[in-house]
């Protein structure tokens, strides 16, 4: 399609529309007006049907979701991320990829690639062709991102949160785990324990305490234990954690500042924790070695 | 008699004619309203093309909300939350105001999302329209940060912790990541800082670039003209035979001769 041709086609449009086309005013205009007072009317009645539904409480959901959740807390960890549902299917993508060094391809990666394309459609397809049936090629990738975008939108809207039962899982995780005997081990072989001020005889109820504060700090809100979890955003399964055999230095420094330890983290610092609680979980998570 | 009360009719006239006259004489606004408003559209635009004025009304009741829940919302840690709640709860029509600006977002996305589909079923991205697609991304883009920078500011659990993945997942980019993520949160940790950050992204600098490229995107419209739907029959721009009269309805002007297109190979 050469650039006269272009012009050419421009040209007899401009002549067309002079010729016979119909006013803006009134015509064009009626359809826009009518089309915007039902915008204008849906946005009330959504806003109506959310608040009228939904109570005074915080959490307190109608139809259309909670007016509000309790009031932000940095301290209070137990969180579920959760965007706007015109981020889940960006959310979702997160979830496909398993392994941590992957999920950069999730966040960035494929948005920016999407991105681009999108952007450079126009200087693609320079066919003068306009009709979709003759656009195999765009019709094909219509079909593709509008199917892609629903299913993320809906798998991300659908995914399951947090951890029903966790709590009650612990002590078979204890006995199935060999929790305790491997965190004797650990708190005897770990060049930091002393500094740490952890003795092998408080075995027990670190490794209790650290099971509970995964359950109760929504580590498993992203993160997997024995089949366990949401797995979001990425996060690894945390089942044989320990047989990395990192360190509780390590684990504690990790948990209190996520990305300096491991690049590209997208987890959310726990510093907020007692140094007590940053040990149990560290020690939890160093015992932790599968079956 | 007669002929000196039209005389004083036409100084009336011009007098009140008069600030409109000066004003288009300095700075053109009335021949550019007639420009915008009478000017023609092909003859078969119809429903699917209000999906962009669509878009438009829903952003302009993002704006006047906007402006009312400014003037009640408080951007400090301290205070953000209540006065969430006491616009929600308290606040005569407040709740309207929230909710219109709350779902009004969504309905915004939505629209852009539908617009963007017809422009490209359509084949409308097409010479010489290039360049408005490409503002079209950017707008939708700057609204998608919009949503984002929202989304923190009623400051509940919900907000405070989708935004701490949405910095974490910004710094994650190379080279710029970690910088965008130290300017969004404004400190060590979100707080107070980030809040206010994010409310001045949300109603200063992200809605002005948006009030900007929406001008100039429909201004790129007005001068370039909307695409007939490319199955038309009387497609504005092909070459065209000759048909018998059609019969018109109430929103397309009845015409004496109606063409269609040429079979095209």
């Amino acid at each position: 399609m050469s650039t006269k041709e272009q012009r050419d086609d421009f040209t007899r449009y401009k002549r067309d529309v002079k010729k016979e086309g119909k006013r803006f005013f009134p015509y064009a205009v009626f359809h826009d007006t009518v089309m915007s007072l039902f915008v204008v009317a849906v946005i009330i009645g959504l806003a109506a049907l959310w608040f009228f539904t939904s109570g005074e409480e915080a959490g307190d959901a109608g139809i259309l979701g909670p007016r509000y959740q309790s009031e932000a807390d940095p301290a209070a960890i137990q969180f579920v991320p959760r965007p706007d549902w015109y981020f889940f299917f960006l959310f979702y993508l997160l979830r496909i990829f398993k392994w941590p060094e992957s999920v950069i391809l999730g966040t960035i990666g494929i948005p920016t690639i999407a991105l681009i394309l999108l952007m450079v459609v126009p200087f693609i397809d320079r066919r003068r062709e306009r009709r979709l049936l003759r656009r195999p090629v765009a019709m094909v990738a219509s079909v593709l991102v509008i199917a892609s975008l629903g299913i993320l939108t809906y798998k991300g809207a659908t995914a399951k949160e947090g951890a029903a039962g966790a709590e009650d899982a612990i002590p078979e995780w204890i006995v199935d785990g060999n929790l305790v005997e491997n965190a004797e081990v650990v708190l005897s072989t770990d060049p930091d324990a002393a500094a740490l001020d952890a003795d092998p005889g408080d075995a027990e109820t670190l490794i209790e305490e650290g099971a509970e504060l995964l359950v109760q700090a929504g580590c498993l809100n992203c993160h997997v234990y024995r089949n366990v979890g949401a797995q979001n955003l990425g996060a690894p399964d945390l089942t044989e954690e320990g047989s990395r055999e990192r360190g509780l230095e390590w684990q504690i420094g990790h948990l209190k500042d996520p990305p300096a330890f491991s690049g590209g983290s997208l987890m959310p610092s726990f510093a907020t924790l007692t140094d007590d609680q940053l040990l149990s979980l560290a020690v939890f998570l160093e015992s932790s070695r599968g079956n | 008699m007669a002929r000196s009360k039209s005389a004083r009719q036409q100084q009336l006239e011009e007098l009140a004619l008069a600030p409109v006259e000066w004003l288009d004489e300095r700075s053109g606004v009335v021949q550019g309203s007639k420009w915008f408003l009478f000017r023609k559209v092909p003859r078969d635009v119809s429903w699917a093309q209000t999906l962009g004025s669509a878009t438009l009304t829903a952003f302009i009741v993002q704006l006047v909300t906007g402006v009312v829940l400014a003037m009640y919302y408080k951007p400090d840690p301290a205070a953000a939350y209540d006065s969430i709640l006491a616009i929600t709860n308290d606040l005569t029509w407040g709740w309207l105001a929230r909710g219109m600006h709350r779902w009004g977002a969504s309905v915004f996305i939505i629209l852009l999302f539908f617009h963007m589909g017809r422009v490209f079923i359509y084949g409308a991205y097409k010479y010489p329209r290039e360049l408005n697609w490409l503002v079209g991304v950017i707008i939708l883009l700057l609204s998608l940060a919009e949503g984002f920078t929202g989304y923190l500011l009623p400051w509940d659990q919900t907000a405070y912790w989708a935004t701490v993945v949405g910095i974490n997942i910004n710094a994650t980019a190379p080279i710029a990541g970690p910088f965008i993520a130290d300017f969004l949160k404004g400190g060590a940790e979100i707080g107070g800082e980030t809040l206010a950050r994010f409310y001045s992204l949300h109603m200063l600098l992200i809605p002005g670039g948006l009030i900007a490229l929406i001008t100039l995107h429909m201004y790129l419209v007005t001068r370039l003209g909307v695409a007939s739907p490319p199955w038309s029959k009387e497609a504005a721009g092909r070459e065209r035979v000759e048909v018998e009269t059609r019969k018109r309805g109430l929103v397309e002007p009845r015409r004496r001769k109606s063409v269609s297109r040429k079979d095209q190979t």
